[in-house]
């Protein structure tokens, strides 16, 4: 208790009330989201941008921990939906079952294409993710009987479990909506752990990490394979949502997408995927813009918050609520945490 | 035995000879200091000490162990750590969190705690930090950043201590404080193993100098009978004098 009272103040472990208001609203939201009456349309919005935010929390976790950006990341999202597909179509097996198979799947092979990562880093590495995911779409359109080639594979509903249908779109939302909580919980709880520290420091400076007893080979690798793990969930529930995958889902062009929309959100912040994931689904169609001028859009936005919000949209809100914190309570300068 | 052997030690970098064969013995309970001109070869020998370079040859005993060419966390990992050149810290980290990643390094080896204490506070508190815990490790002055450095090795609750020009670029008065730090190290365990330019520095706070040349030791013993060696005037104060 002594070395607390060194420490002049100001530190606490466990979460603040301001973190506990932040966790209540957003999950009162996404539970209440179908009260509000949405339609089916945005309904399948709010799954589609479910499990792609989970997606981007196994990026956000990479990148905002470890800084190392991929833009091949839908391409283990394909590994995770082909092998649920894979199994539906060749072994009969369901969803359930399917599950931890995807997620493996996708976590073992982010951590093979994450071996150059030890030799290269930055750009260099952008670019073999890139690769990876280019080639990865080749390899399924010409995978013959086993990946359904260009038309690709059709999915199987998922089974009842728990008592609930899930071919009712509501239910559907639910499931997403349990997966996505518990990849934020997941996240949290890894982002404050020692591990989440080690990969900071790794981020942060990989000779000093090296000099002070980390394996930074390992842990970069690890890093790598958990984000696997998020990509490959998120895969799967793709996959059973759309039930039908073909390559053209997982090639580049969505990769860039996910790294653009993490870049957009914010990688740091818990909340951050989940606000890029929410602007990039649902404000062009708010706003009802047509595909091509929401990509223009898009682009003018994502330019405007690198210039603007390094952060992301997510550091822009918290320094805005800070600032207003810090003029209703002048007398608490000391307040800031956190680990960005 | 002494805590840290090394014998032969070389290293080629392509065909310059950075190290040509050092023999050192260290102890860790005690100050040494490795002086030498600009190029002698001092960081190269804690590089390749400390796993950052391979050896072209030679030996690296740690504690009666063999430890030649390890991986450098593996060499941190058993007590034997070193501090950069260039003040080394993660600069976008808080300077709590800082501490507490070496801290938690030094926990997971399973390790004795040091008489530094195993909480991060306990060693912000010993390197004069205390008050500076919630500081961006990057926005702080150069002088708490080699705290910060040094704070670090310590943390994960080191046996020896290297430490590559701990005062550089710090006013008269930071260099003192930092020497007042090093000086505490020995009653808690920790050797340290200095390399400075600053002579009157390292000689008073030195029990031992080895002098470095050309990537070879040309003298050892005591800092006065060392810096009036005749060799050692000649190429390393006579550039001065």
């Amino acid at each position: 208790m002594q070395t607390i009272k060194r420490s002049g103040g100001g530190e606490h472990w466990g979460p603040s009330r301001a973190e506990v208001v932040a966790a209540v609203i957003i999950v009162g939201l996404l539970l209440g989201f179908p009260l509000l009456h949405p339609g089916y349309r945005f309904l399948s919005l709010a799954i589609t941008t479910g499990f792609t935010a989970i997606a981007l929390y196994g990026l956000a976790f990479q990148f905002g921990q470890a800084g190392i950006m991929s833009v091949g990341h839908a391409g283990l999202m394909g590994i995770g939906a082909y092998t649920a597909g894979i199994l539906a179509v060749k072994c009969g097996i369901g969803f359930w079952p399917a599950l931890p198979c995807s997620a493996l799947a996708a976590a073992l092979v982010a951590g093979l294409i994450g071996l150059p990562s030890l030799r290269v880093s930055g750009q260099h590495y952008i670019i073999i993710t890139f690769c990876f995911c280019a080639l990865l779409a080749i390899a399924l359109t010409n995978g013959g009987g086993l990946t359904g080639g260009a038309s690709g594979l059709d999915v199987g509903p998922i089974g009842p479990a728990f008592g609930l249908n899930f071919n009712k779109l509501l239910n559907a939302y639910y499931l997403v909506v349990a997966a996505l909580l518990t990849c934020l919980l997941a996240n949290h709880l890894l982002v404050n752990s020692p591990y989440g520290r080690t990969l900071r420091a790794i981020r942060e400076n990989e000779r000093l990490s090296r000099a002070i007893g980390i394996n930074t080979n390992l842990h970069k690798i690890g890093a790598l394979m958990v984000s696997g793990l998020f990509a490959g969930v998120a895969g799967i529930l793709q996959a059973y949502y759309l039930r039908h995958i073909s390559p053209g889902l997982y090639g580049p062009f969505p990769s860039l997408y996910l790294a653009l929309m993490v870049m957009l959100g914010g990688s740091r912040l818990l909340y951050g995927p989940l606000t890029g994931a929410v602007i990039v689904s649902f404000l062009p169609e708010l706003l009802q813009l047509n595909p091509i001028d929401s990509r223009i859009a898009y682009g003018v936005g994502l330019l405007l918050v690198i210039l603007l919000l390094p952060g992301g949209v997510s550091a822009g809100l918290l320094g805005v609520y800070r600032w207003a914190m810090s003029k209703t309570q002048p007398s608490n300068p000391r307040g800031r945490r956190g680990h960005a | 035995m002494a805590t840290l052997e090394i014998t032969g030690l070389r290293k080629e970098f392509g065909g310059v000879v950075a190290l040509g064969g050092v023999d050192l013995s260290i102890d860790s309970d005690k100050i040494i200091g490795i002086i030498g001109p600009n190029g002698s070869g001092k960081t190269t020998l804690f590089n390749v000490v400390t796993g950052v370079h391979k050896p072209t040859s030679g030996r690296v005993i740690w504690r009666g162990e063999n430890i030649t060419g390890g991986s450098a966390y593996r060499i941190a990992r058993k007590g034997l750590v070193r501090t950069f050149q260039q003040a080394m810290s993660f600069p976008g980290l808080s300077v709590r969190e800082n501490v507490r990643i070496a801290c938690e390094r030094g926990r997971s080896e399973g390790r004795a705690i040091s008489a530094v204490g195993g909480s991060p506070e306990e060693v912000l508190h010993f390197v004069g930090l205390a008050d500076e815990g919630n500081e961006i490790a990057g926005s702080m002055p150069f002088g708490n950043l080699r705290r910060l450095g040094i704070a670090l090795a310590l943390g994960i609750n080191p046996e020896l201590l290297l430490l590559d020009e701990p005062a550089a670029g710090l006013s008269h008065n930071e260099a003192d404080d930092l020497m007042e730090l090093v000086l505490r190290l020995p009653k808690l365990g920790i050797g340290a193993c200095l390399i400075d330019h600053d002579m009157f520095l390292m000689s008073a706070l030195c029990e031992r100098l080895v002098v470095l040349n050309f990537g070879t030791k040309i003298a050892e013993g005591p800092p006065a009978l060392v810096l009036n060696d005749a060799k050692v005037k000649e190429v390393y104060l006579g550039a001065d004098l």
